[in-house]
């Protein structure tokens, strides 16, 4: 695993070549200050949209037909927020989103311990095929699910049901949840396994009292990544239910479009801000994690 | 291998996360492949036409034609937004001293927001009427005769949902760029740069080859999700006007549940996933290759 916790680097470049070439001592600064001034640019351009949408949440509607869309809000307001809760649902789409979420992934990550601990400590002839099944799903899009699981779906009255959402999302995450499982477990100790083995503990018992207590950090990373993506899922919510009650918050959202296309622009995007808070406190504060689950994630795939 | 392991044990940790992958994955993609060689909307008996789907989609449909050009163009566009802009921020992010922290969670944000808002902001940030932010900015910086409605003009539509989509990942790419380049042995660049080594091939020469596998990695990540892209370009315009932003995927989308024609439908996603296998096949190829010579 690539860990981030290299020490500050000290940029090679502060070694001048040569004690010959003076001149090129002053190159590094102008080459920080404008890499500086640089990266600044480009994290505005990916920050400042975000920021934006925050601020129109808070603008009067009059504001925002007329106004300079770079401008700070004229006066701040509160409105928005009172229309997005009138117009949609978003209690019970946030609440929809908990469930869909919750519930994927608790199969996420008990299945993906229990694949992972069979492939990687059980051990068994086919585990190689086993790993290459779950390759699949990586590489594979979603879309080629939708049809099938449609027709599935209907004919044993799935459609419409938090089940709809949760196993193609669960499905389609498993993979690389056994993965990240599977790196983890190859670096417990074989002699942890050995001694509990000669105290008499079967393979329940040592999943359940050594390589599962063990496993609780890779949980926060996969439960963390996965949720990214299970909480925004929009293709297989939109595909798969129709009824008001069910719809999760990107589904909700739609619903701020009103016929004709017109929109009332604020309060969607107040609605918006409300949506996606829970997930951006959570990232912000477990972002450490987060980044280290997707990093390892990928250079694991 | 666990020393008193029994075939049971084995079977009872592996069944049921096979069970579940196998019913929400393995098994439709089968059911896939099946289905394309049938006409089905689902309600009639399934006829069973052979290979009467591939020929229609192959010589009969240019609209199948158009989407699939469409989508490469799309997966062009992420691939630069992505990997050039993720190789950019993170090489330029190891020379900085402090805020690293800080730069990479910003950076990251756009990725944890849902499809649906991006889609959204975007709208209005290339909307002409009220004038949204990129018109406003073209306006400022003296280009006004570049400001149009972009997301209805077909010579920009295309452009317009493919940006929003390398946008919100080109953090995460950057994140595990800059993990891989904070890799690269010290002593390395150090003793090339002793022996006069410039900025520009310190990079290519020391630090780029030394990143190759996780490069090859994130190439074929970029790649497939590029070539499965749906949400924005269908909430933003769903293809529209005309076919100017169809994509393979919302083509799909479409054709399965508008149109109603399951078995169609179908040979699209197995032309996709097989894209997405040839697109797999050839990065590994050429990138490989590229490492042996």
């Amino acid at each position: 695993m690539i860990t981030q916790a290299a020490p500050p680097t000290r940029p090679a470049a502060v070694v001048p070549p040569t004690p010959a070439a003076p001149r090129r001592r002053r190159r590094p600064d102008l080459f920080r200050t404008l890499s500086r001034v640089l990266i600044m640019l480009i994290v505005i351009v990916q920050v400042y949209p975000l920021a934006w949408l925050f601020l129109t949440s808070l603008r009067t509607e009059h504001d925002f037909a007329t106004g300079d869309p770079f401008a700070l809000p004229g006066a701040l307001t509160w409105d928005n927020y009172a229309r997005a809760f009138e117009t949609g649902d978003l209690g019970r789409n946030i609440l929809n989103s908990f469930v869909v979420t919750m519930g994927a992934n608790m199969l996420i990550v008990l299945l993906g311990m229990m694949a992972a601990y069979a492939i990687q400590v059980l051990g068994f002839r086919l585990s190689k095929l086993v790993r290459g099944l779950f390759l699949i799903g990586i590489i594979v899009p979603v879309q080629i699910a939708l049809v099938p699981l449609f027709i599935d779906y209907s004919t044993v009255n799935l459609l419409d049901t938090y089940q709809s959402m949760i196993i193609p999302l669960a499905g389609f995450s498993l993979p690389m949840s056994v993965y990240l499982f599977c790196s983890f477990y190859e670096y417990i100790p074989k002699e942890t396994y050995e001694a509990a083995s000669l105290d008499g503990a079967g393979p329940y018992r040592i999943f359940g009292l050594i390589t599962l207590p063990l496993s609780l950090n890779t949980v926060v990373t996969v439960v963390l990544v996965n949720s990214i993506f299970i909480w925004n899922d929009f293709i297989f919510a939109n595909t798969f239910v129709l009824s008001e009650e069910l719809k999760t918050i990107p589904l909700g959202l739609q619903n701020y479009i009103g016929a004709m296309g017109k929109v009332d622009w604020t309060a969607t995007f107040a609605a918006v801000c409300v949506t996606i808070t829970p997930l951006l406190l959570v990232f912000l504060v477990l972002n450490k994690a987060m980044i280290q689950g997707l990093e390892s994630g990928a250079t694991k795939g | 291998m666990l020393p008193n392991r029994s075939r049971t044990s084995v079977l009872v940790f592996l069944l049921p996360p096979l069970l579940l992958y196998g019913a929400a994955v393995l098994f439709p993609i089968l059911q896939s492949l099946f289905l394309s060689f049938f006409s089905w909307n689902g309600i009639s008996d399934m006829e069973f036409v052979g290979l009467e789907n591939y020929l229609r989609m192959f010589t009969a449909d240019d609209i199948f034609w158009r989407a699939f050009l469409n989508a490469l163009l799309y997966l062009a566009i992420c691939l630069v937004l992505q990997l050039g802009g993720a190789l950019v921020v993170a090489s330029l992010l190891t020379s900085l001293r402090r805020g690293r922290e800080l730069i990479k969670t910003l950076y990251l944000l756009p990725a944890v927001i849902s499809t649906v808002a991006i889609a959204f902001l975007f709208v209005r940030i290339y909307s002409l009427e009220p004038v949204g932010l990129l018109n406003q900015l073209l306006h400022w910086i003296g280009l006004g005769s570049l400001e149009r409605p972009w997301l209805s003009d077909v010579n920009t539509v295309l452009a317009a949902v493919s940006a929003p989509e390398g946008w919100r990942f080109t953090g995460l790419y950057m994140l595990i760029i800059y993990a891989a380049l904070l890799a690269v042995p010290k002593e390395l660049e150090e003793a090339a740069v002793l022996d006069g080594a410039s900025r520009w091939t310190l990079f290519t020469r020391i630090r780029f080859p030394y990143i190759r596998p996780v490069w090859i990695t994130t190439t074929i990540m970029a790649t497939t999700y590029g070539l499965r892209g749906f949400d924005i370009p269908y909430l933003m315009t769903n293809g529209g006007p005309g076919q100017s932003s169809e994509l393979l995927t919302t083509y799909m989308y479409k054709t399965a549940f508008t149109s109603t024609d399951f078995g169609y439908a179908s040979t699209i996603s197995v032309f996709i996933v097989v894209e997405c296998l040839v697109a797999v096949g050839l990065i590994l190829f050429l990138l490989k290759r590229k490492a042996d010579a």
